[in-house]
C-alpha cells in the first residue's frame, strides 16, 4: 500500500514536470457539473443536406448575471434546451436553467450572446433562432434579467423577436447615444446555384439579411436601409466583429460573410449610417468566412482582425478536400459578377489605419487551422503579446473529395430529392472531422507559434463557439467551448501567478452599463498595449465584460489611458497590477480622436493631373497557367519597361514605357511645364512585342540617346522574332532599328556599363525564363559595344546561370573594373569579378543562399562606409516554404514522357516532401496520375517519393529555394551575410529599388515597392505591401504612413523625374497607371 | 480469293480435328452476343463512375470495338477488316495456326483489355473480367490460353496505332482561355463554372473524315441583341419554349423528352453544404445502348453484334471530332449566359448547360451519324424500345425508326434550354453527313 502510494506520488511528480508547458486544463464536467452537451440527432428528415449550416452548433455567453463576483456560464443548443449555469466558486457551477425559465422555446438555436439590454446593469441574454425551414419555429429570444436570477422572455415586447435565419448578435453604440443597439447577423439558407452580381445585396431579405437594430429605449426599430447595411439573398453572415478600426471614435463593423459573397468592413461614418470600404481597404479576405476577432496583436494602438475558414493543415485532409477555385472562374466572378478576391484559408489583417491592412496569415503561421469556427485573441500565458485560440472541427466533412465522387456516382439510380436512403448512405461517407483545438502564442513580430500539443491536453472533437474570461477569479483568462455531440470544454488557465496581469471592469453611466465600445491604453517601458471592450467576439459567443491585459514579468506600468465611448478620456497613473481594477468615469476630458492619426510626416504626394504621364499599362489576357498548368508562378505578367532619358535631345529627360503584347509602346516628351505624349514612328511599329525592360543611353556616342529594348511576355516561344531584343539608335530625323545580336530569350534586365573600359557602353542582358519550358535555364549575355554595333562577348560564364531578375554593375572589389552581380530566381546571388574584361564567378555570400529574387540595389544599409546590397525576394508571406536545411524544392522533367516539360513544386513538412498542389491540379498535366490514384484517400498524405517512380525523380532536374525574406547582404569586408527584413517587408515579393535622399537630409534612403498578382488561387493574391522606406538597418517607414498609396498595385518600377527643378517619384505598375507623387522635401 | 479462303478454312478444320482429337476432355468455350453486351454494359458503368466527356467517352467506345471487330473480320469473311479503310490502321497480327484461337472469345477479351486501358478505375473491369477468366480457364485451359494470347496481342497492336491519335498530346494543351469581354462568345456556366472541355479535340486524328473540318458547317446566325435578327429571335425562342414548358409543369411531354436525352455525364447537383455531381452516360453511350437494342432486337449474331457497335462508334467518333471542332471555332455562348443578362437573372434552363460552347450541338451531331449508321445496317422503319435510361430512373420511349429517335434528341437540346435552333438543325445535317460518310466509305459487311 505504501508502495503504492509512493509510485503514485513518483508518478504525479513525473506527470507535473512533464506537463509544466500545459497552459490550459480541461476540466471534466464531473469536477464542474457543467452537464451540456449540444447533441444534435440526425434524422432522415434533418441532416446537413437539408439545412446547409447543421453543424455551425450552439452558442456560449459569460457573465457575471447574479452579480456575485462569480462568472457564470450560459449554454445555448441546437436541438438540446439551452442552459444556464451559477458558478459556486472553485470551478464548482450549479444549473438553474428550469428556475431561471431560459432553456428556450425556439427549435433550433444558434448564437447566445449576454448584454445589458434595458440598462439596469444587469447582464440579459439574447438567444438567436433559425425560424421557418425545416419546421423549424419559435423566434430569437430576448432574456430580461430580473435580479434574482430568473429571467422574463421579452422579445416580442423589445421588437426582437425575429423569425428569421439567426446566427447571432453583436451589442454596440454605433450612433454613440448611450445605448446599446444590436446587429443581427442572418445568413442565406440556400448553396449557390448561380453566384448573381453583388448587387443582389442590395435587395433586401427579411430572412437572410443582416439587421441594424437601433435602441429607441424599450424597443428596438430596423434602422439597416437608412443606415446603409446590406441585407441580401446572398448573406451567409457567420460572424460579425465590432471595433472602433479606424480609431475615429464611432465603432465599426467586420462581417464575414461565408461562400461567394464579400466580406463587409462597415466603417461608422458618424451620422449613423456605415459605408462598405471592403475594397478598398483589403486587397482580399477568407472566402468561407466564419469566426472573427480584433485585437491590437502588433503594440501599435490599432485593433488587427483574424478571419476564419477551413484550409487545413495536415497533409492528409488537405489533399482530400476540395480547394481554391480555378483562375478563370475567379476572374470570372470578380469582373463579371462584381465579388472581390477570396481565398480558402484564415486571413490577418494588420491595421494600418487609413490605408490598406497588410494581411499576414501565411507567414504569421495561423492561416491553415482546419474547419475553423472561432477565433479569440487574449494574452492567455500574460507574457504581454496577444495569443490566439481557434476551435476547430466538423462532424462529418462535406468538402472531402472522394465523398463528392461517390454521391456523384453511386446514387445515379436514385433521384436524390424522393428517398432519404441516399442521404443515409451519403452522411456515413463523409469523413469525421474530429480536429484539435489550436493555440498559438503570439510574439512581437506578427508571427504565432503553433503550442496546441503542448498548451493543450484537449482531445479531438468538435469545438464551435467558444467564449473567455476569469472563471476562477485567479486573474488569467480561462475558456469555455460549446461542443457539438460532447461535453462543454473548461480550459482551466494554469498561468496563475507565474506573469503579472491587470483585469479592468467598468462601471458606466446608465444605460451602457458595462461600457461597451471603452478604450484601454497601458504604457510600460516604452511599450503600449491597446484593448477595446467589446463581449461579442468570435462566433456565436459573448465573452465576460472586461478588459484583462497580461503584462509578463513587469510589477508597474507607467500609466493607463482609458477613452470612455463618449469620447472622454482619463488617465491613471501608479496602478498596482495583479488586481481586477473597477473603474468609472471621472476627472475626464474631452479626447480628441486627431491625436491618434500616424505623426509620421508625409514625404510624398500624389499629383492631381501625373503631370500628364496618362499612362495605363494593360496587360494582354493571356494566362500562363493554361498552358504550363503546373508551374509556381505567371512569367508573362512581368513588364512594362520604364525608362527615363533624353529621346529628342533637347535636354529635357523623357519617359518610355513599353507596351505589353500588341500594345504599342508610349512615350512622353518632358516641356517646359509638363509631360506630353508623342509618338516615335519607328517605335510604335513594333507592337507585336512585350516589352519587359528598356534602357536609354547613348551607344553610339553620338551625343543622342539611344534604346534598347527587352522583350519577353513568354508566350512567344522557339524562334518566333517577338523574343528578339530591339535596339533603335538617334538620328536627326528621329530613330532607327539597328541589328542586335539574334537569341530569343525572355529579357528582364538590361544594364550598362563600359566594363571594357574602351570608352563605349557595354550592356548585360539578362534573360529569365524559356517558353514554355519553365524550369530550364536559359542564357544571359555581356553585349560588347563596337562603336555602335553589339556582339555577344564569348567565352564568358553567362551560359545557363539562372532565370535571372536584376543585375549590377558594381566595382566590389575595388580594383578598377567593374565587376557584375546578377540575381534571379531558383538561384542565389551571384558575384562575377572582372578582370581586364573577363568575368570570373566569386563565392562571397552563404553557399546556401538560393531565393526567388526579384531585384538588387547598392546601399550602405548598415552606415558602416562600405556597400551592402539590399534583395527583394517573394516574401515569406507564402504557401512555399524553404529554409538552408530544408528548401523549396522544384522538380523539373517530363513526367508523363510526351515530350512537354511539367514542374513540381513540393514543400517539406514533418520529415518528407509534398507537393505543393493536389491530384486534380497535378492530373490535369500529368495525367496517369488520375489512373495511379483512383481516389483522393489514395493520393492524401503521399510524399513525392510514393507519387512518382524513383527513376522518374532521379531523372528530375531539382531546383532549390533556401529563403525566400527579402533582406540585405551585409558586407564584412567582402563577406556577405545575409540579414532578413522585418515582417512587415515580407507580406509580398519585393520588385523594385529606388536609392534617392527622398527627404533632403542629404542622406540616401531606399524606396522598396512590390506586390505580385500573377499566382493560381490556391496561393492567393501578394496585394497588401505599402511600400517601405529605408533609412537604416532600424529605421524603415511603411509607405502608407508617408503619402505612399502603393496597395493593391504590382509595382515593377520606381523612377526620379525632375520638372522644373522639382523632385517627383514616377511609379509604374503592371496592368495599373502609372503614379506620380511630388517629393515634399 | 477463293482459293485462299479454302485453304486457311482447310487448315482451321485440321486445327479443330486434332484438338478435338487430343483434347476430348475439354468443351469448348462458347462466347455469346450476350456476353459481349455485357462487357459493352460493363464499360458503360465504369465511364459512369469516372466520367468522361462526351468526345473522350466517344474514344473509349471506338478503340475496343474496332480491336474486336478486327478480329472476327480474321475469321468470317463476311466482314472485311478496315485495315486501310480507317487512318493509319495496318493489319492487325495473325494468329498462330498452331494455336487453338477462339476468335469470339479473342475479340472479347480484346475487347475488356482496351476498354480497361482507357478508363480510370480499372479495378471495376479487373473484377469482371477475372471472373469471367476463371469460368473459360476451366472449361477449356488451352483454348482458352491460346485465345486470351491472341486477344492481348491484337489489343496491344491496337494500342499502339491509338497511341498515335494525338490524344495524349491534346491532354496538355492549353486550357481554353474564355474571352469575358465579348459576349458573343462562350462563357463558363453555372452552377460550377466549368472550363470548356477539350479545346483541342479537333486535333485528334479522325477515322473516316479526312479532316475535322471536312463538314465544317455554316457559321452559326451572326451575334445581335437587335430584336429582328435571326439570332435575337432564336434566343427569345429558346426562352419562351423554356416558360411554356414550365407552366405545363413537370409532367409535360418535352420535360420527359428533354430529360430522356439529357445524356450529361456530370450534372452538378448543391445540396446543403456541397456541391456535388449526379452522373450519367453521354450522347454517344445512348446510340451505343440503341446500338444494343437494335442487335438484340434483330437476333444479330455475335459478329454482326460487334460490326455494328463497331461502325455506330466510328461514326460517333468521327461525330464529336467534327463538332468539336466547330464548337471551339464559333465559340457561341450559351443560351443561358444571355438569358441571364437580358430576360431574366433567375432564370435556369431545364437542363443544366455542359461546360462548351454552342454551335453546333454534340448530340445532334452524335445522333445524326448514329442513327444514320443504324438505318443502314438494320433499316429503315426499325421500331424499338428505348430503355437505355431506365437505370437513370427515366421511363421507356418508344421510336419508329432511329431517324426519329434522332430528331427526338435533336429538338430535345431545346426544350432543355441549351440550344438553340440552328445549332441542333445545322447539328443534325453536319452528323448525317458523316453518318452517310461512314456508311458510304467503309466497306464492312457483305450484304
Amino acid at each position: 500500500m505504501t508502495n503504492n502510494k509512493y509510485i503514485i506520488l513518483c508518478l504525479a511528480v513525473l506527470f507535473i514536470s512533464c506537463d509544466n508547458d500545459l497552459l490550459f486544463k480541461t476540466t471534466s464536467s464531473k469536477v464542474t457539473g457543467l452537464a451540456f452537451s449540444n447533441t444534435i440527432s440526425e434524422s432522415d428528415e434533418l441532416n446537413i443536406l437539408d439545412y446547409l449550416y447543421y453543424y455551425n452548433g450552439g452558442g456560449v455567453a459569460l457573465g457575471d448575471i447574479n452579480n456575485d463576483g462569480m462568472l457564470d456560464i450560459f449554454l445555448s443548443g441546437n436541438q438540446v434546451k439551452n442552459k444556464l449555469f451559477i458558478n459556486k466558486g472553485n470551478l464548482n457551477f450549479e444549473e438553474i436553467t428550469q428556475k431561471a425559465g431560459v432553456e428556450g422555446n425556439s427549435s433550433w438555436n444558434t448564437g447566445a450572446v449576454m448584454g445589458d439590454v434595458n440598462g439596469d446593469g444587469l447582464l440579459d441574454i439574447y438567444v438567436c433562432a433559425v425560424v421557418g425551414i425545416n419546421g423549424f419555429y419559435g423566434h430569437n429570444e430576448l432574456y430580461i434579467n430580473n435580479g434574482d436570477e430568473t429571467f422574463t422572455e421579452s422579445a416580442q415586447k423589445y421588437k426582437l423577436d425575429f423569425g428569421s435565419y439567426s446566427s447571432s448578435a453583436a451589442f454596440l453604440d454605433y450612433d454613440l447615444d448611450g445605448d446599446l443597439d444590436i446587429y443581427l447577423l442572418n445568413h442565406a439558407i440556400h448553396t449557390q446555384e448561380s453566384f448573381g452580381k453583388v448587387d443582389l445585396r442590395n435587395k433586401r431579405n427579411d430572412q437572410t439579411g443582416d439587421k441594424l437594430l437601433r435602441n429607441d429605449g424599450g424597443t428596438f426599430s430596423d434602422v439597416s436601409e437608412t443606415a446603409g447595411i446590406f441585407g441580401g439573398i446572398n448573406g451567409y453572415g457567420l460572424a460579425v466583429t465590432v471595433s472602433d478600426f479606424n480609431q475615429d471614435g464611432y465603432p465599426d463593423m467586420y462581417v464575414g460573410n461565408d461562400f461567394h459573397e464579400d466580406d463587409y468592413y462597415y466603417i461608422n461614418n458618424g451620422d449613423g449610417t456605415f459605408t462598405n470600404q471592403l475594397k478598398k481597404y483589403f486587397g482580399h479576405t477568407s472566402r468561407f468566412s466564419m469566426g472573427n476577432d480584433a485585437a491590437d496583436i502588433n503594440h501599435d494602438g490599432l485593433p488587427d482582425i483574424i478571419s476564419l475558414d477551413m484550409l487545413a493543415e495536415d497533409e492528409d485532409v488537405l489533399k482530400r478536400s476540395q480547394g481554391d477555385e480555378n483562375i478563370q472562374i475567379q476572374k470570372m466572378k470578380i469582373e463579371k459578377y462584381g465579388y472581390h478576391y477570396q481565398y480558402s484559408r484564415n486571413m490577418l489583417y494588420i491595421n494600418q489605419q487609413n490605408s490598406g491592412y497588410l494581411e499576414t496569415a501565411l507567414l504569421s503561421g495561423i492561416a491553415a487551422t482546419d474547419w475553423s469556427w472561432s477565433g479569440l485573441f487574449a494574452d492567455y500565458n500574460q507574457d504581454g503579446e496577444q495569443d490566439l485560440f481557434i476551435s476547430n472541427g466538423i462532424p462529418k466533412r462535406p468538402n472531402d473529395l472522394d465523398y463528392i465522387n461517390f454521391v456523384s456516382s453511386d446514387q445515379i439510380q436514385k433521384k436524390i430529392n424522393n428517398t432519404k436512403l441516399v442521404d443515409q448512405k451519403a452522411l456515413q461517407m463523409m469523413p469525421s472531422g474530429k480536429a484539435q483545438n489550436y493555440i498559438f502564442k503570439g510574439s512581437k513580430n506578427l508571427t504565432f507559434e503553433d503550442k496546441s500539443s503542448t498548451w493543450l491536453d484537449d482531445e479531438k472533437g468538435i469545438s464551435g463557439a467558444i467564449a473567455i474570461g476569469d472563471l476562477d477569479n485567479d486573474g488569467d483568462m480561462d475558456l469555455v467551448a460549446n461542443n457539438i455531440n460532447e461535453e462543454v470544454s473548461v480550459y482551466v488557465n494554469q498561468t496563475d501567478e507565474n506573469a503579472s496581469y491587470l483585469q479592468l471592469e467598468f462601471k458606466y453611466p446608465k444605460p451602457n452599463t458595462f461600457g461597451i465600445g471603452t478604450k484601454v491604453y497601458a504604457y510600460y517601458q516604452g511599450t503600449l498595449q491597446y484593448k477595446e471592450l467589446y463581449t461579442v467576439r468570435g462566433f456565436q459567443a459573448s465573452s465576460e465584460p472586461m478588459v484583462h491585459f497580461g503584462f509578463g514579468d513587469i510589477s508597474k506600468i507607467d500609466s493607463l489611458k482609458i477613452i470612455w465611448p463618449n469620447k472622454t478620456e482619463q488617465v491613471i497613473n501608479d496602478i498596482a497590477l495583479n488586481q481586477r481594477l473597477v473603474v468609472s468615469p471621472e476627472d475626464t476630458k474631452p479626447f480628441k480622436y486627431t491625436s491618434l492619426v500616424s505623426k509620421t510626416r508625409a514625404l510624398f504626394k500624389k499629383v492631381d493631373d501625373n503631370l500628364g504621364i496618362n499612362f495605363t499599362h494593360e496587360e494582354d489576357n493571356y494566362i500562363d497557367f493554361n498552358r504550363q498548368k503546373l508551374i509556381p508562378y505567371q512569367v508573362s505578367d512581368r513588364g512594362p519597361a520604364t525608362a527615363i532619358g533624353d529621346l529628342n535631345n533637347d535636354g529635357k529627360k523623357d519617359v518610355y514605357f513599353g507596351g505589353s503584347k500588341f500594345e504599342s509602346s508610349r512615350i512622353f516628351m518632358q516641356t517646359d511645364s509638363m509631360f506630353v505624349e508623342r509618338e516615335i514612328k519607328a517605335l510604335a511599329k513594333d507592337n507585336r512585342n512585350e516589352d519587359v525592360v528598356a534602357l536609354i543611353a547613348d551607344f553610339d556616342n553620338d551625343a543622342k540617346n539611344d534604346l534598347i529594348i527587352g522583350t519577353g511576355g513568354a508566350d512567344f516561344y522557339n524562334k518566333s522574332t517577338p523574343l528578339l531584343d530591339t535596339y533603335y539608335t538617334q538620328i536627326d530625323t528621329g530613330f532607327i532599328k539597328q541589328e542586335l545580336p539574334k537569341y530569343f530569350e525572355n529579357a528582364s534586365v538590361i544594364k550598362e556599363n563600359d566594363y571594357d573600359s574602351d570608352g563605349d557602353l557595354d550592356v548585360f542582358i539578362g534573360n529569365n525564363v524559356v517558353s514554355n519550358d519553365f524550369g530550364k535555364i536559359p542564357n544571359s549575355y555581356i553585349l560588347k559595344n563596337e562603336s555602335g554595333k553589339f556582339s555577344i562577348l564569348r567565352n564568358q560564364p553567362f551560359q545557363n546561370i539562372g532565370m535571372i531578375t536584376d543585375a549590377i554593375w558594381e566595382d566590389y572589389d575595388a580594383d578598377g573594373f567593374t565587376d557584375l552581380i546578377l540575381v534571379g530566381e531558383w538561384m542565389s546571388p551571384k558575384f562575377f569579378k572582372n578582370t581586364n574584361g573577363s568575368f570570373i564567378e566569386e563565392k562571397l555570400t552563404d553557399s546556401k543562399l538560393n531565393g526567388l529574387w526579384q531585384q538588387i540595389i547598392p546601399f550602405d544599409i548598415d552606415k558602416d562606409g562600405d556597400t551592402d546590397y539590399l534583395l527583394g525576394n517573394w516574401g515569406t508571406n507564402t504557401k512555399f516554404k524553404a529554409s538552408k536545411d530544408y528548401p523549396l524544392k522544384m522538380y523539373y522533367a517530363d513526367f508523363d514522357g510526351n515530350g512537354s516539360t511539367e514542374t513540381i513544386v513540393c514543400n517539406y513538412k514533418n520529415g518528407d516532401y509534398y507537393p505543393v498542389l493536389g491530384l486534380n491540379e497535378l492530373a490535369s498535366q500529368i495525367v496517369s496520375l488520375k489512373k495511379k490514384f483512383t481516389t483522393y484517400k489514395s493520393f492524401a498524405g503521399k510524399p513525392i517519393e510514393d507519387i512518382f517512380e524513383k527513376s522518374v525523380l532521379q531523372n528530375a532536374i531539382v531546383l532549390e529555394v533556401h529563403t525566400l525574406a527579402s533582406g540585405y547582404l551585409k558586407n564584412e569586408n567582402n563577406i556577405f551575410e545575409f540579414i532578413p527584413f522585418k515582417n512587415e517587408l515580407q507580406v509580398s515579393p519585393i520588385s523594385t529599388f529606388l536609392k534617392y535622399d527622398f527627404n533632403g537630409d542629404e542622406n540616401q534612403e531606399v524606396l522598396a515597392a512590390g506586390n505580385y498578382f500573377g499566382i493560381i488561387p490556391f496561393h492567393g493574391r501578394f496585394d497588401s505591401f505599402p511600400g517601405a522606406l529605408i533609412y537604416n538597418e532600424t529605421h524603415i517607414d511603411l509607405g502608407n504612413t508617408i503619402g505612399l498609396d502603393f496597395s493593391q498595385k504590382a509595382i515593377k518600377d520606381l523612377n526620379i523625374i525632375t520638372l522644373k527643378g522639382a523632385s517627383y517619384l514616377l511609379t509604374t505598375s503592371n496592368n495599373n497607371s502609372a503614379q506620380v507623387y511630388k517629393l515634399i522635401k | 480469293m477463293v482459293k485462299k479462303t479454302c485453304k486457311s478454312s482447310l487448315v482451321l478444320l485440321m486445327i479443330l480435328f486434332f484438338v478435338s482429337s487430343c483434347k476430348e476432355t475439354s468443351e469448348p468455350i462458347i462466347v455469346t452476343t450476350k456476353d459481349f453486351h455485357t462487357s459493352v454494359d460493363k464499360v458503360m458503368e465504369v465511364m459512369v463512375h469516372d466520367i468522361f466527356s462526351p468526345p473522350v467517352a466517344s474514344r473509349v467506345f471506338v478503340y475496343p470495338n474496332i480491336a474486336a471487330y478486327e478480329i472476327i473480320a480474321q475469321k468470317d469473311t463476311l466482314y472485311h477488316s478496315l485495315k486501310k479503310q480507317i487512318k493509319h490502321l495496318k493489319e492487325i497480327p495473325k494468329a498462330d495456326p498452331q494455336k487453338l484461337v477462339n476468335y469470339p472469345l479473342a475479340a472479347l477479351i480484346a475487347h475488356i483489355n482496351l476498354s480497361k486501358q482507357l478508363i480510370f478505375s480499372e479495378d471495376k473491369i479487373e473484377k469482371h473480367r477475372d471472373s469471367l477468366y476463371s469460368v473459360w480457364e476451366a472449361k477449356n485451359p488451352r483454348e482458352f490460353k491460346d485465345s486470351k494470347e491472341y486477344g492481348l496481342a491484337v489489343s496491344t497492336f491496337i494500342t499502339s496505332w491509338m497511341g498515335a491519335d494525338n490524344y495524349a498530346q491534346t491532354r496538355t494543351m492549353s486550357k481554353f482561355r474564355v474571352n469575358s469581354e465579348n459576349e458573343s462568345r462562350w462563357q463558363p456556366t453555372p452552377p460550377s463554372y466549368m472550363d470548356g472541355l477539350e479545346p483541342h479535340w479537333d486535333k485528334m486524328r479522325p477515322f473516316v473524315l479526312d479532316s475535322a473540318a471536312q463538314f465544317k458547317p455554316i457559321p452559326p446566325p451572326e451575334f445581335s441583341m437587335d430584336k429582328s435578327s435571326i439570332f435575337y429571335k432564336e434566343l427569345k425562342e429558346v426562352y419562351d419554349i423554356s416558360n411554356r414548358i414550365s407552366q405545363k409543369g413537370d409532367q409535360s411531354e418535352e420535360i420527359a423528352i428533354a430529360q430522356f436525352w439529357d445524356c450529361n455525364p456530370y450534372v452538378t447537383v448543391t445540396r446543403g453544404h456541397l456541391m456535388f455531381a449526379v452522373k450519367k452516360i453521354t450522347p454517344g453511350a445512348h446510340w451505343i445502348g440503341i446500338t444494343k437494342i437494335a442487335s438484340k432486337k434483330s437476333g444479330a449474331d455475335f459478329n454482326k453484334t460487334i460490326f455494328a457497335y463497331t461502325k455506330t462508334s466510328i461514326a460517333i467518333a468521327d461525330a464529336f471530332i467534327s463538332c468539336w471542332d466547330e464548337k471551339y471555332r464559333s465559340n457561341l455562348v450559351r443560351p443561358e449566359t444571355l438569358i441571364k443578362t437580358y430576360f431574366d437573372d433567375e432564370w435556369k434552363p431545364i437542363l443544366q448547360t455542359p461546360p462548351f460552347p454552342e454551335y453546333t450541338s454534340g448530340h445532334s451531331v452524335a445522333s445524326g451519324a448514329a442513327s444514320t449508321v443504324l438505318t443502314s445496317i438494320f433499316g429503315n422503319n426499325f421500331y424499338f424500345d428505348d430503355d437505355t435510361e431506365l437505370t437513370f430512373g427515366l421511363p421507356i420511349r418508344s421510336f419508329a425508326s432511329f431517324e426519329a429517335a434522332a430528331d427526338e434528341a435533336t429538338i430535345s437540346r431545346m426544350y432543355g434550354g441549351i440550344h438553340f435552333r440552328s445549332s441542333v438543325e445545322i447539328g443534325l445535317d453536319q452528323g448525317k453527313k458523316i453518318g452517310k460518310l461512314v456508311t458510304e466509305n467503309l466497306i464492312m459487311a457483305h450484304e
